[in-house]
């Protein structure tokens, strides 16, 4: 039986690829981009979750685990009297999950939908992943991933995905190392893999202002999107101004700052150029 | 017939029409209020007195203040205005004095204000055939029933009569056109659109000026299309002044709609219905509807109120449209499902080309258009409070017992409405007679009467009621964590000594709303036992009692009245809205929702009681969202869904606004079956509306 830890499984998400579609969040990730937004996505193992803007100050969850400092044995979230407390991150098998996702079918198929899956890095737990893709063989199939994974992994989800979500967030080693902590070069092969199989894909940029919303970056990017066989676009996502909203409540901070968007600038002119059908998305 | 390239335009390419410079001087002109500055109060003070001392019948009353009403109007006309009528005089008082009040009330049970209210007149007929024509049956019946069409006689007359006078003043404005149109109706049936409209505009703000409430609108592609298919084919009008005259109509609901006696301003009743089939059957759709959808966006007024009535074979880029529109946050379009409510009508009694014409009352429930004297709203009755006093009378024995004990307070609490009820007593309503056919024909008043007679119960706070049992069935019979007594000791005390057993209540036991039949089973037998316990009664007029799921007000009040309940919500804390999951229950996401809230059998509970989901605006943020949102809907109504209320809010903003009012002025929101403006609602509403469940995507 085949397990994996996910941290959520949202039903109805609009941004994850076509029609109505449910995006199963597998739990962990090799990189450390500064601007993520789902911090409770990094960690591969579950950990606790408090909703401060919730919680009475009543002591109760302090009081039912006696324990001086935080060894996440999750007594409290059984305490809580208004349920601040939770753990993200569960372990579930593949048949759970599949189970969990095909209660939304009739509206997944009859939207022209289907299940997503992100995280984190849904490549971070390839056996995982393969499991899912297969049980669930019956829907449209969606991967949304950073692309750093083992080209041997990489080649193995390639055949099982009907569509790949693929961000590109920085074309340079670099500029990449700097700010998500990882080499982009595992992630440049695998888009190589990607473009040549023909499997359709959609580049997907978050823009980060003063980080990669560069002339110089957004034509290296246009000149990557050029070469691939199943592109069917390019998505530029607006920087998320609530990025930051759930670090607090596991424990983390955000301390990441960029400069405000700079409105006038027309991002998607490297793609037009090149004749690539790219679009800019609002997030939130 | 549904054309596809003219949605898609409308949608996709926003090459849709746009508001005239004429149009739009008249809205800013409305939506700045000055007009209301215009108003003077009703000339005569004490007119209760004066009619007991001369001791005036009730219905004599009705006509005697609604001519001094009408005489007491002074004729204006607003600037670029084609569609007259405008209201100069306030409310008018009271026909009763407080010690007749009294003993009425002694006597009687009164329903809200006790003037008649929530039916739908029958507008189209009188319309097409003017208002002579019924003076003329009136008067060839006048010995028959002498007060009444004495009655209806004289407030046809005074309609007349300011129809007159808003002529002259036409006439001496230099506007001919409208000063013929005004001698044409009401008098006589309409030709064209315009003059439908006109015609309508004076009957519903007659009505008003009578004194009833919650007057709606009706079926307005139907019933209006006919005149502009003429229109259109001699010539006299396009798309585009189509539309024009539908924006103008539109705004007519909101020029004297603050005169709305209610407590809760957007309440007021002004709701009209789209779509849906005609009395044989066929589909009903055609340019008004799309006309009306496309005014409703543009303008973003409030009222009128739009219900959209679909069905299985509705296409998908009819719900686009509806999306659209509910996209602009004004809290409708709300969705009735024709394949539930005509069959769930037709089993209570409802003949099928009646059935087959339903519209909506001013929150959700399904009424006859120019047959139905229903009360939809006598009552409620909350299945929380059914549990809590069942639990308090069960001693030992096994779950069935428990909702053995269930299912006989429920029968307990609909034979006490059904006793409560009795004895009804509506004031008159003599206009409002006119247009009800049978009324002229059977000789009597609206108030005493029509083809239905039916009675509507809301049945409140479903789904913490169904939590309750699943949380009893689970703690209690099942795991035996607790007994009954110290469940129900821990349950009084809120839930102070025990906040393990709090949590699991709240967080960790089924809810409604997960797909869950450990849940869900409930909401279907405790709707199965309250229409049981409806179907063998009958109420003094004939008519049947149908049971509903609407919470309506009842999500504050009804939650006051008991403290904790099984489910583990806390005393004080509110219901869910209508027909959805509990506020505090952690909920897995619409497609859930949807399918827990459609697995009851509706048409043995066919009040109405919409399924209330609420979406963050930034969801509709891409037009392609539209078409998922769209989607959505379409599932629910597959699903065998009965209504659906989709809305667009944003939680942040909801929050500033309550701390900036004056920054948001024109901020719509959904209360609970009508929309109303945010900083004008009391702040406990407005707190329920911001702790709504809410998926962000």
């Amino acid at each position: 039986m085949i397990t994996g830890t996910i941290f959520d499984i949202k039903e109805m998400s609009v941004h994850d690829g076509p029609g109505l579609r449910t995006t199963v969040f597998l739990k962990g990730c090799p990189l450390r981009c500064r601007w993520c937004h789902n911090p409770e996505g990094l960690s591969p193992d579950p950990q606790l979750m408090k909703r401060h803007n919730a919680c009475i100050q009543c002591g109760l969850c302090k009081k039912s685990c006696g324990h001086p400092e935080c060894s996440q044995l999750g007594v409290c979230i059984y305490a809580c009297p208004r349920g601040c407390l939770e753990i993200s991150g569960k372990v579930m098998t593949v048949e759970e999950v599949r189970d969990r996702v095909m209660r939304g079918a009739d509206i997944l198929r009859s939207s022209g939908g289907g299940v997503t899956f992100s995280g984190g890095e849904p490549l971070y737990q390839p056996d995982f992943l393969r499991g899912l893709l297969d049980a669930l063989s019956g829907l449209h199939r969606t991967v949304e991933t950073s692309g750093y994974a083992s080209a041997e992994v990489f080649r193995d989800i390639l055949g099982k995905a009907d569509l790949f979500l693929f961000d590109i967030k920085h074309t340079s080693p670099e500029t990449h190392k700097l700010y998500t902590g990882k080499d982009n070069a595992p992630i440049l092969d695998n888009y190589r893999l990607l473009a040549e199989s023909g499997v359709p894909y959609i580049i997907r940029v978050p823009i980060i202002p003063g980080v990669n919303d560069g002339e110089e970056n957004l034509r290296n990017t246009a000149a990557l999107a050029a070469a691939g066989k199943g592109l069917a676009g390019v998505e530029l996502l607006g920087y998320n101004r609530f990025a930051g909203a759930k670090y607090g409540s596991v424990g983390m901070t955000y301390n990441f700052s960029s400069p405000a968007d700079d409105a006038a600038r027309d991002l998607l002119a490297p793609f037009r150029e090149l004749g690539i059908k790219a679009v800019y998305k609002k997030m939130g | 017939m549904l054309n596809c390239h003219t949605i898609h335009d409308i949608i996709y390419t926003k090459r849709g029409i746009h508001m005239t410079d004429r149009i739009k001087k008249l809205y800013d002109y409305i939506l700045s209020k000055k007009h209301r500055s215009l108003r003077a109060e009703f000339p005569e003070g004490n007119l209760s007195e004066e009619f007991c001392t001369e001791g005036l019948s009730h219905s004599e009353r009705m006509t005697e203040r609604l001519c001094r009403a009408l005489k007491a109007e002074t004729p204006v006309l607003l600037e670029g205005q084609k569609i007259a009528f405008m209201r100069t005089v306030k409310n008018a008082p009271d026909i009763f004095t407080e010690a007749e009040w009294k003993a009425l009330r002694e006597k009687h049970f009164i329903h809200e204000s006790g003037y008649l209210s929530n039916i739908c007149p029958g507008y189209a007929r009188v319309i097409s055939t003017g208002l002579l024509s019924v003076r003329n049956s009136a008067e060839a019946f006048l010995p028959l029933a002498d007060e009444f069409f004495g009655g209806v006689i004289r407030s046809i007359d005074a309609v007349i009569k300011l129809s007159d006078r808003y002529a002259e003043l036409a006439a001496k404005q230099g506007d001919n056109e409208l000063a013929e149109i005004l001698h044409r109706v009401p008098r006589y049936p309409a030709r064209t659109l315009r003059e439908a409209f006109q015609f309508f505009r004076i009957l519903h703000f007659a009505l008003w000026a009578e004194g009833e409430y919650h007057n709606t609108i009706g079926r307005f592609d139907l019933d209006f299309y006919p005149y502009l298919k003429s229109d259109i084919a001699e010539g006299r009008l396009d798309r585009a002044s189509a539309f024009e005259l539908t924006e103008e109509f539109f705004i007519s609901f909101n020029i004297d709609s603050d005169l709305y006696p209610g407590v809760q301003q957007g309440d007021n009743g002004q709701s009209l219905v789209l779509g849906g089939c005609d009395s044989s059957g066929n589909t009903v759709w055609n340019m008004l509807t799309e006309l009306a959808l496309e005014a409703s966006c543009e303008l973003k007024l409030i009222d009128p109120k739009i219900n959209l009535r679909v069905s299985s074979s509705t296409p998908l880029n009819a719900y686009e449209l509806g999306t659209r529109l509910t996209r602009e946050g004004l809290g409708f379009p709300q969705y009735s499902n024709d394949d539930v409510v005509i069959p769930g009508l037709i089993k209570l009694g409802y003949s099928p080309e009646d059935a087959r014409n339903y519209v909506v009352a001013a929150c959700w429930e399904y009424i006859i258009p120019g047959k139905g004297m229903e009360i939809v709203n006598i009552a409620a009755l909350s299945f929380p409070k059914a549990i809590d006093t069942a639990i308090r009378k069960t001693g030992g024995g096994d779950f069935d017992h428990l909702l053995a004990n269930v299912k006989s307070e429920i029968n307990s609490m609909c034979e006490s409405i059904a006793e409560k009820v009795k004895r009804l007593y509506i004031i008159p309503a003599p206009f409002m007679s006119v247009l009800f056919e049978d009324c002229i024909t059977g000789l009597h008043d609206i108030s005493t009467g029509a083809k239905y007679n039916n009675y509507g119960i809301h049945g409140t706070g479903i789904a913490t009621a169904a939590d309750s049992l699943a949380a009893l069935e689970k703690i209690v019979y099942a795991d035996r964590s607790e007994t009954l007594p110290e469940f129900i000791s821990k349950m009084y005390g809120n839930f102070e000594s025990d906040n393990i057993l709090l949590n699991n209540l709240r967080y960790h036991t089924p809810k409604m709303g997960n797909d869950d039949d450990r849940a869900d089973r409930f909401a279907s037998l405790l709707l199965n036992m309250f229409s049981e316990a409806l179907e063998p009664l009958m109420n003094e007029r004939g008519g049947r009692f149908r049971a509903g799921t609407g919470t309506a007000m009842y999500y504050l009040r009804h939650a006051a009245e008991i403290g904790a309940s099984p489910d583990g919500r806390l005393k004080d804390e509110p219901f869910g809205t209508n027909f959805s999951p509990s506020i505090f229950a952690r909920i897995d996401g619409p497609y859930s929702v949807i399918n827990s809230f459609t697995k009851p059998d509706f048409t043995r509970a066919i009040n109405g009681g919409p399924l209330t989901l609420e979406f963050h605006g930034s969801v509709f943020s891409e037009d392609e969202n539209l078409q998922k949102i769209a989607s959505l809907v379409m599932y629910f109504i597959k699903r065998g869904g009965h209504q659906l209320q989709l809305n667009a809010i944003n939680a942040e903003t909801l929050r500033d606004a309550q701390n900036r009012p004056e920054a948001y002025p024109r901020l719509i929101v959904r209360v609970w079956g009508w929309s109303a403006y945010f900083v004008e609602l009391d702040r406990e509403y407005q707190d329920h509306v911001i702790s709504r469940q809410e998926y962000k995507l």
